[in-house]
């Protein structure tokens, strides 16, 4: 066999070359997704709560203090037997905001959000995070001050009882969390100590109330009419309807129902305003279906669906906590905005068909009309505290929704609903001696034979907001029932402490 | 700051200095390869055509290009085979170094002969020439450029 | 290359000084240590989370000389051989396995039975190197390579397919075969043998795969007595996924196989059209075959399994992130999980992450560029090879090295689909070292330079006795 003569080998050398320049690219790439890893998610990975790295930490270090915004302290560590620490809590109405941190179950809640914080493993900024590096414990566990107000919490969870439901209260003017409630509660002591943990957690898991489950921020509920005050957000600021305007056929319509599309939407349960047409004042007072359906109508899908957006739907809200989607409509129909037809439209406009909420997201609908249209963004944390000092948290813009005059407007309308002659008959309970109280109340009907969501949403004082509230009581009946006193009491509790 | 810290980031500094060092050095290396052979454009230097050839391997008037280093011989290894009986393994060598031609007889049993002359060890050989190996015979010529 | 063995005549011991290589050694005999310092330490500190049992100061001391001694002993070898060949491979391959040795030194030793972790991978990272020696040194000819392909290929399918029927399973592939107290894994042996087989059969076929073609519309394909062959090892690598599960071994097989076609035939469309029967051929079997679904879907998100199937696969990306640019610190990173490292697998399939964390990006960068260097001296040995066979042979040999490096790199970077397959020279295991290690030695063999160039002579008629004889 002759092997073929040296050098003349064409395309033999350039063929490699080529194939050395194709790996060269090839290891380059490899190089590029290193730095992506080890560079860009760096920082988010490595602070993840469930990083190798944080949970270790978290079983030797003493995690740092949560203290509400007057410095009481809400979850601390204590020591057990062999000197290892376990979480202590101030009380269970704080379950549902802290959550827990225990050895055997990791952890949940902001507890959880703020686990490499809390366990030390990543510093309240970058620098402090590269000094770190050089020292001999690296470990910097920062205590964590929380906009809450324990006793508001805790009058939030008394106020509820035994039913299931949950509480919002935020400062419209800076986003500021000050109850964020939900029941029923759970011990989350019991979970944190070792020597209950286990009979707790298991006992937690199986209970049908679900007490794990955080409903402020997570549960999804029907919001009936207290919706209306997203429908006047997209009809008034889209331009789509004004605060003067009347539709002819509403009055007629109270007693017969509005055909839309073959369905008939039927009013009823507000008093008999005879044959006034009302305004958009008017329609909010008594929590009127027909106006608003047609409001919703004149409005269009797309642009409910858009306004909405604005406020928060259709995404997770940027909470330190995990917040469930909040939604006006399933999707997948055709009729502009994802929905099926004009009747699941009209529908939808005041709080039926497909919506479902967070009272995460109720609260900071309302925010944004006790804000003159700003709506700020909501947060738990004030200032975290380790070696290098303390960082504060700064109010931050979200997004800018309405003019103001249009968002005093609706103002005007919650004023109106909670104070007014006729309003009030929706919403007792909800008056405070002292307080200008604003507002609106939802009975969510959910089909079938069980009772309707309980809704209330209000701020005060009127003037010049200084706090914002969303209640919902699952199943607790009319508005006016159960959620609107809770408001009022709590809306009580709150003057009380501001010392207004 | 504590001691030991720093005293272990300027060893972890130097590991991975001394690891790019490596590289830098190897990188040298292969730097100077490339020029090296950029130098040798792996141009033809010469052929060697065969004017006899009994056992018809390689066939007469068969051209090889000549490199700068050539084995001749009847081993599969060598650069060019020859069939020949009176051929041994690695007969002989053809080599380029500064701009001649030589020819090393690489400890062949029949010997290597230039124009009839048997060469001892190492011989000059010019453009022309015609060398012998067993009952081969080949003629050393210009390149074909 | 002349007659090898011991005993011919021409053997003569001639040793001949290899500079660089001694410098580049010594480079790497002064990084090691450094190394091993920065570890103990580490350790003597007690800031490292991940304490070994039984790890001492001194006995990683005793380990890396060792293996520095091994080192220069191969140096040594290679020396008294006398042939002038590469002098880059040995001393990158040795700061490979040194970085290996050091891995493996810190890890919890538990992790492999017998002798612990780091002692094993001494003596098998020992052997390889031993073996890169002897073959560099003693290997003269190549004909036992290229005379007998079909033998070869005929031993290596024996081998697989007794593999397949008689092996054992490990964690779901089928890849290890034991014979008496010897546990291996013969598709690292297979790989070589693949590489003989394809430099013996491309270049004996190759001015017919270059002249000829089959025209399909616009496409050329291989002309198609020569496409059979191809097909079947297409359908090979797809018998090896389904039936050892060993996506990685099949895809080296194959992305090898086509880039040896390429070099051989210069057409990109031979190369095209093997990528798209690798994409049809790996759809197929996403649809079909359970596991490479659950590959597939663990690469495209896995941090939706992230507690389930998705977990090695996440634990290695978090800590590539907490490695940060420099690194953690050898010994400092991978905090245990219930006293193991958090990454399972870690010493085999994810040594590429573990250093990624220790060694930050500059040392994954750095890594990256050692196993380029491999790359790119065996593509250079190849292209100054003395004819096609022994060109294509160097070539697949460092393709087996360099491609093998990228999957799993890439895999432990998410960047492809995650398949079980050792980084050569790191990882640990007797099987991977001592096939890569004979790659390696082949590759020195093949690089030999031959005869020297020689001295001008300094009269017209009277020439010195040549210092020089012999291989060429």
């Amino acid at each position: 066999m002759t092997p073929a003569p040296p050098g003349r080998r064409p395309g033999i050398g350039i063929a490699l070359g080529r194939v050395a320049v194709a790996l060269t690219v090839a290891f380059g790439a490899l190089a590029a997704g290193a730095g992506y890893w080890q560079v860009i998610r760096s920082g988010e990975l490595s602070s993840a709560p469930d990083d190798a790295a944080v949970i270790a930490a978290g079983r030797h270090v003493v995690r740092g203090e949560i203290t509400d915004r007057d410095g009481q302290r809400l979850a601390w560590s204590l020591l057990d037997a062999n000197g290892e620490p376990y979480r202590k809590y101030l009380s269970s109405s704080l379950s549902g905001v802290l959550g827990y941190a225990s050895r055997a179950f990791g952890s949940a809640g902001l507890e959880r959000a703020y686990d490499a914080q809390l366990t030390g493993v990543t510093s309240a900024d970058p620098v402090q995070d590269l000094v770190k590096k050089f020292r001999a414990d690296p470990s910097d566990p920062q205590a964590i001050q929380t906009t809450l107000v324990a006793q508001l919490q805790e009058a939030a969870v008394r106020a509820l009882g035994a039913d299931r439901g949950a509480v919002v209260m935020l400062d419209p003017r800076t986003g500021e969390v000050l109850v964020l409630a939900s029941t029923p509660v759970f011990d989350a002591s019991a979970v944190a100590n070792p020597d209950t943990a286990m009979r707790t957690f298991e006992s937690l898991q199986g209970d049908l109330a679900k007490p794990l489950l955080p409903r402020a921020t997570q549960g999804r509920y029907v919001p009936g009419s207290v919706f209306k005050i997203v429908t006047a957000i997209a009809a008034l600021g889209s331009g789509a309807v004004s605060a003067d305007t009347t539709f002819a056929e509403q009055p007629s319509a109270e007693k017969d129902g509005l055909l839309v599309s073959g369905y008939r939407v039927r009013d009823g349960h507000h008093p008999a305003t005879g044959s006034k047409a009302l305004d958009f004042v008017g329609a909010t007072e008594v929590s009127c279906n027909i106006w608003y359906a047609l409001a919703g109508l004149e409005t269009g899908g797309d642009a409910l669906v858009e306004w909405s957006g604005k406020l928060g739907f259709g995404e997770p809200i940027p909470f330190d906590l995990r917040t469930a989607v909040s939604q006006v409509t399933g999707g997948g129909g055709s009729f502009g905005g994802g929905f099926k037809d004009a009747v699941e439209l009209a529908n939808a406009a005041y709080g039926q068909a497909e919506t479902v909420v967070t009272p995460l997201q109720m609260a900071l609908v309302t925010s944004t009309v006790a804000n003159d249209g700003v709506l700020m963004r909501p947060h738990l944390v004030q200032a975290l505290t380790g070696q290098a000092g303390t960082r504060t948290v700064d109010p931050e813009v979200w997004r800018r929704v309405l003019p103001p005059e249009i968002a005093r407007e609706i103002a005007l309308a919650m004023r109106q609903a909670v104070g007014g002659r006729l309003g009030r008959q929706f919403t007792t309970g909800a008056q405070v001696k002292g307080l200008t109280v604003a507002g609106k109340s939802g009975t969510a009907e959910l089909g079938g034979t069980g009772e309707p969501n309980s809704w209330f949403i209000g701020f005060a004082p009127a003037e010049d907001p200084e706090i914002v509230i969303a209640v919902v009581v699952e199943q607790g009946g009319r508005g006016a029932e159960r959620a609107a006193p809770i408001g009022g009491d709590l809306l009580a509790a709150w003057k009380a402490w501001a010392g207004r | 700051m504590d001691g030991t810290v720093i005293a272990i980031w300027v060893l972890r500094l130097l590991f991975l200095a001394g690891l790019y060092a490596f590289l830098w050095a190897v990188v040298r290396v292969l730097l100077r390869d490339l020029r090296a052979a950029a130098r040798e454009p792996g141009a033809e230097l010469g052929r060697l055509v065969v004017v006899a050839s009994p056992s018809g391997e390689p066939a007469v008037g068969a051209g090889f290009s000549l490199d700068a280093v050539t084995t001749l011989g009847r081993d599969v290894n060598a650069t060019i085979l020859l069939d020949d009986e009176f051929v041994s393994g690695l007969h002989a060598a053809l080599t380029y170094r500064g701009r001649t031609w030589y020819v090393e007889d690489l400890g062949s049993t029949n010997g290597t002969f230039v124009n009839g002359s048997p060469v001892e060890e190492i011989a000059l050989v010019a453009f022309g020439d015609e060398l012998q190996l067993g009952n081969v015979r080949l003629r050393l010529e210009r390149a074909r450029r | 290359m002349s007659l090898a063995l011991a005993g011919m005549p021409h053997l003569r011991l001639r040793p001949r000084l290899r500079r660089r290589e001694l410098g580049l050694l010594v480079i790497v005999a002064l990084a090691l240590p450094l190394g091993s310092a920065s570890l103990a330490a580490t350790r003597a500190l007690g800031a490292g989370t991940n304490q070994p049992a039984g790890g001492l100061l001194l006995a990683d001391g005793v380990a890396l000389a060792w293996y520095l001694g091994g080192l220069f002993v191969a140096h040594l070898v290679l020396v008294l051989s006398g042939r002038r060949t590469d002098q880059v491979l040995l001393p990158t391959v040795g700061l490979l396995g040194g970085i290996s040795l050091l891995l493996m030194e810190r890890l919890p030793q538990g992790l492999a039975g017998g002798l612990g972790l780091g002692r094993t991978q001494l003596v098998w990272l020992l052997v390889s190197i031993g073996l890169i020696a002897v073959i560099g040194a003693l290997v003269r000819s190549d004909a036992w390579l290229r005379l007998y392909k079909y033998s070869w290929a005929a031993f290596g399918v024996g081998l697989l397919l007794v593999t397949f029927a008689f092996g054992h399973d490990v964690n779901g592939q089928r890849l290890t075969l034991s014979v008496g107290p010897v546990t291996g894994q013969p598709s690292e042996l297979l790989k070589v043998i693949l590489v003989v087989f394809l430099a013996g059969y491309l270049s004996e076929n190759r001015p017919l795969l270059i002249d000829e073609s089959t025209r399909l519309g616009p496409l050329r394909l291989p002309p198609l007595p020569y496409l059979a062959p191809m097909i079947a090892m297409w359908a090979l690598a797809l018998s090896i996924v389904v039936v050892q599960r060993d996506l990685g071994a099949a895809l080296l097989f194959f992305v090898v196989f086509l880039l040896l076609l390429y070099v051989v035939t210069a057409r990109v469309s031979f190369v095209v059209l093997g990528l798209v029967a690798l994409l049809a051929g790996g759809a197929l079997l996403y649809e079909l075959v359970p596991h490479v679904r659950v590959r597939v879907d663990i690469w495209l998100d896995p941090f939706a399994t992230a507690s389930g199937s998705g977990y090695q696969v996440v634990q290695a990306l978090h800590a590539f992130a907490r490695g940060g640019i420099l690194g953690t610190g050898l010994g400092a990173g991978l905090p245990t999980i219930g006293g193991a490292p958090p990454i399972p697998a870690l010493h085999t399939d994810f040594p590429f992450a573990a250093l990624g964390e220790e060694l930050g990006l500059v040392g994954i960068m750095g890594i990256l560029g050692l196993y380029l260097v491999v790359i790119e001296r065996g593509l250079r040995i190849a292209a100054s090879a003395v004819d096609d066979f022994r060109a294509i042979l160097a070539a697949g040999l460092s393709l087996v090295i360099g491609v093998q490096a990228f999957i799993i790199a890439a895999g432990n970077l998410k960047l492809i689909p995650l398949t079980g397959i050792t980084l050569p020279f790191i990882s640990y295991g007797g099987s991977s070292l001592l096939t890569n290690g004979l790659v390696v030695g082949l590759l020195i063999a093949l690089s030999d330079r031959g005869v020297e160039v020689p001295r001008a002579p300094s009269e017209p008629h009277g020439f010195g006795r040549l210092r020089d004889r012999g291989a060429a």
